[in-house]
């Protein structure tokens, strides 16, 4: 039940409640936990709530360690 | 925003191939718990379990599955309210509606004249069914950890803020530190590593758990839920274990903020407060749960309705889920795993859940 899907804000409106897309489906949501939240971010939504901001800059960090891997597998 | 490389089998195997070194370099098996159950489907579902195992490291599911800590006394409880009053929604999440009591599940019960049971994705959705039908009673049976717990709070505050007068929620919720807490404080505790959840954690961040690094010494990760992401949190623990200095190490910090989620937290705690509370398995953990303040009582199905929600004694026999749930045995364990209780014909709750070790077991391991 902690299933959370990774989704990008499409509509936020004063209230905090909107929409994410997600896999090409609009699904709404709601924004209240988060400080500040915008079209385009991408979140983490859980139970029709968005819970978290996703860090780009955190999330490609993690894609890099991932990359060293496939260039040095062995190391 | 592409997740792929964390599922890349390059990627994934080079990983694998760290892991096994740094386990094999510790001269002794290791027992690692995965504390979600998010994490326990994950583990099984991409092979990870078997792999593991053959590099030296056994994983064990630990008790986060809210579906399957929730006593039965209180899943029965939402099944009184619905068979014995008129007029009456029970609305909750799917899995909550096929867990087998001593009185039938909810999807089975038949409800009283006028009364019927609903299935919602999200608490706030059980508002609005409240909003439409005011000639209704509806109660929401609002179960789940951290993650969850937010969304139900907020909900109550929104309806008590437009005072709405025909909604209650009938709340189980659970604290995951506490039971931690309990499994490294039992004597016979075999646990030598966490996988933190990733999105409780994303919550209550990183803080709630330096204990069990700093008082118990067992290193741990917190970790997302791609392959990667638990495999890169499980070199960590190895590390840590190796080095003998456990931390909190932060695997998912894309998500994962150091402090939680302060909205979220300030939610809870407006709305909420902390009380000892009688887990599946795991029996009364002090500290472990939480019910709306007296403020909220209005809202509180246990309160507004009257229910009395005691023992703990329910678990229909032979069921040893409360045993699967503290990582005692290992879903086979049990006489009727994979006979009287399949995935088909669930017998006890962690055969229900997504998030039960029971089903991830039936699914991914027979
Ligand atoms: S296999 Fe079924 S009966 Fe056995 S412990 Fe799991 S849920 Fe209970």
């Amino acid at each position: 039940m902690c299933l959370g899907i990774p989704a990008k804000v499409i509509e936020v409106d004063e209230s905090k409640h909107g929409k994410i897309d997600y896999l090409g489906t609009k699904v709404k949501t709601n924004f209240y936990l988060l400080e500040d939240v915008k079209k385009g971010d991408w979140v983490i939504v859980h139970a029709g709530f968005a819970i978290s901001k996703l860090n780009e800059e955190e999330a490609k960090e993690t894609m890099d360690l991932i990359r060293e891997y496939i260039d040095h597998p062995e190391t | 925003m592409s997740q792929n490389k964390l599922r890349n089998r390059q990627v994934l195997r080079g990983l694998l191939t760290e892991i096994k070194s740094k386990a094999k370099s510790l001269n002794t098996p290791i027992k690692i718990m995965e504390v979600c159950g998010t994490h326990t489907m994950a583990i099984h579902r991409h092979g990870l379990k078997k792999l593991l195992e053959d590099s030296g490291i056994e994983m064990v599911s630990g008790p986060g599955c809210p579906v399957c800590i929730t006593p039965n006394e209180i899943h029965e409880a939402a099944i009184n309210l619905v068979t014995e009053n008129n007029n009456f929604i029970l609305t909750t999440f799917g899995d909550m509606t096929r867990v087998p009591t001593r009185k039938g599940s909810i999807q089975t019960i038949v409800p009283a004249a006028g009364s019927q049971v609903k299935i919602v994705y999200s608490p706030e959705e059980s508002l609005e069914i409240a909003r439409k039908n005011p000639e209704k009673e509806i109660i929401f049976f609002g179960v789940g950890f951290e993650t969850t717990i937010p969304s139900i709070a907020l909900t109550v505050k929104i309806a008590a803020e437009e005072k709405i007068s025909n909604f209650s929620v009938l709340s189980a919720l659970w604290l995951v530190p506490p039971p931690l807490n309990a499994l490294v404080s039992a004597k016979d505790t075999k646990i030598q590593g966490f996988l933190y959840p990733g999105h409780v954690s994303a919550i209550i961040g990183e803080k709630p758990y330096y204990f069990i690094a700093e008082k118990f010494n067992i290193p741990g990760a917190i970790a997302g839920f791609e392959p990667g992401d638990i495999l890169l949190a499980l070199s960590s623990i190895l590390d840590q274990k190796k080095t003998g200095k456990a931390e909190v190490a932060n695997e998912y910090s894309r998500v994962v903020r150091a402090d939680g989620n302060p909205t979220a937290l300030r939610v809870m705690d407006d709305m909420l407060k902390v009380k000892d509370s009688l887990w599946r398995g795991l029996g009364l953990i002090p500290k472990s749960g939480l019910q709306f303040k007296s403020k909220y009582s209005a809202f509180n199905a246990e309160k507004k309705h009257s229910l009395k929600i005691e023992g703990g004694s329910g678990d229909l026999p032979g069921c040893r889920c409360g045993e699967v749930l503290p990582g005692k045995i290992s879903p086979p364990q049990c006489e009727l795993f994979g006979k009287k209780c399949n995935p088909d014909s669930p017998y006890g709750p962690c055969m229900v859940s997504f998030e039960g070790a029971c089903l991830a077991y039936y699914k991914y391991q027979r």
